[in-house]
């Protein structure tokens, strides 16, 4: 039981450096999927499902098809010079 | 500040808060053993007192509801920020042609894209509806379930065309939901005042512990907090792909 | 003190990783949109630490549908605090990514080096 908190603690700390250092942005959103979901494997080995049910719709999903999103107007939006 | 100065100016703070962080860091509790005195009144009270079963539930509508009052109405904030934003500066002549970005191609979507949205749709509705039903039984709430149910209208616009994607979810019809969410949030606070009670003082019949319709005044205030936060996502997400449209032929952007 | 092992350092120092990470993220960064994902690294080393307080060892979730009210769970105030966080930390992301989209409408770029305060 402890082994698998300390993995877990681990695992997370390195999903979140990922994140950090996925310079890219389009690879960065997907460094968040992942990263969102070790968060929420993280918060059900702390005993905390309603988090993890949080962590799982909002981080897998919702913030990197925002950042998808975002990053393709940026592309193809022409700005006003 | 150029690169180099705020990374010194990172290092120097750094230097001088590694110490304090290692002497707090060597006196805390040691992890598992915190005392936790609120958290054990509430886990041994809370099941007798509000007939519920899901103790985070009760803490969120009930024992701390009005710090859910307060982050129901940063959630509406923001959102009410971001549309502005998005919607103030865009003009009439967007289509409804995904836009091109670069010299990628634009492509056709997959018949298996379309078949795995279309079976899963469904079925992610489904659960995110019986997660906001359930709040004060198993894991659950209006702030998860609303969640899982906007992440799972995103499959209308992944399977199908975004023609179909902006005909069947209306904005007009989402920007009342969230006002109706947060309004609703604000009257169980008022409610309760109006019959002598204390703001947000649960007054509804408890009901039977176990029970769908159990735990009073939280079944009001979680389907309040399920329609704004439902309808907020929907509506940020709605905001973000009209900006990827293309515009219409001669316009300005 | 008495009982506390080498597991009791790792959630600590978790959170003191992420959020230096996150904040060297920020500092480096040369894309506003890359600023923002480390902005939410930064979030969520709060979330981690607001759990870890807590946990206990050898209890299980605070929800009593099978199980009679007297068995030992964690602490169901800080996860109610967390998970209302996540949501919300969501919509503000959404908010200064609609922000990152309007400077890159007037200014034409979205490199923080790049944009220096206006002048006058």
């Amino acid at each position: 039981m402890t082994a698998l908190l300390v993995l877990m603690f681990v695992l997370v700390a390195g999903t979140g450096a990922g994140v950090v250092l996925a310079r890219e942005p389009r690879r960065q959103a997907l460094a968040i999927a992942v990263n969102g979901v070790a968060l929420s494997l993280l918060f059900v080995v702390l005993r905390a499902p309603d988090v993890a049910y949080s962590e799982i719709a909002v981080g897998t999903a919702l913030v990197p098809l925002m950042f998808l999103a975002v990053l393709v107007s940026l592309r193809t939006d022409r700005p006003k010079s | 500040m150029t690169r180099k100065a705020r990374l010194l100016v990172a290092v120097l703070c750094a230097l001088v808060s590694a110490p304090a962080i290692a002497v707090v860091i060597m006196h805390i509790p040691a992890f598992g053993r915190h005392p936790l005195p609120y958290g054990d009144a509430i886990n041994h009270t809370a099941g007798a007192q509000r007939h519920v079963t899901n103790m985070v539930s009760a803490v969120n509508f009930d024992y701390r509801a009005f710090d859910t009052l307060g982050e129901e109405l940063m959630l509406v904030a923001a959102v009410t920020g971001t549309l502005v934003l998005l919607r103030g500066r865009r003009g009439e002549s967007l289509s409804d042609r995904a836009a091109q970005a670069g010299n990628r191609p634009v492509c056709e979507r997959s018949e298996a894209v379309t078949l795995a949205c279309r079976f899963f749709l469904p079925l992610i509705t489904t659960f995110g509806i019986y997660v906001i039903l359930h709040a004060q039984l198993t894991p659950g709430g209006g702030f998860q379930g609303g969640a899982i149910v906007a992440s799972g209208t995103l499959l209308l616009y992944l399977g199908e065309s975004y023609r179909l994607w902006r005909r069947l979810v209306r904005s007009r019809l989402l920007d009342m939901l969230e006002a109706a969410g947060a309004l609703v949030l604000v009257l169980c606070g008022l409610g309760p005042m109006a019959r002598g009670g204390a703001f947000l003082q649960n007054v509804l019949q408890l009901g039977q512990t176990g029970a769908l319709l159990s735990g009073g005044l939280i079944l009001v205030e979680n389907a309040g907090v399920a329609l704004a936060v439902t309808a907020g996502f929907i509506l940020l997400l709605l905001e973000f792909l009209e900006e990827t449209r293309a515009t219409c032929e001669g316009e300005g952007p | 003190m008495r009982g506390r092992g080498a597991v009791s350092f790792v959630p600590w120092a978790t959170v003191a990783w992420l959020f230096a990470v996150g904040i060297y993220g920020v500092i480096t960064s040369r894309h506003y949109v890359h600023l923002i994902g480390c902005l939410t690294v930064i979030q969520s080393a709060t979330y981690i630490a607001l759990l870890s307080v807590g946990y206990r060892f050898g209890s299980v979730a605070p929800i009593f549908y099978t199980r009679p009210p007297s068995t030992p769970a964690v602490d169901p105030v800080l996860q109610a605090l967390v998970l209302t966080d996540i949501v919300v930390g969501a919509t503000v992301t959404a908010l200064l990514l609609a922000l990152t989209l309007q400077v890159h409408k007037k200014r034409g770029t979205v490199n923080p080096e790049r944009l220096r305060p206006m002048r006058q």
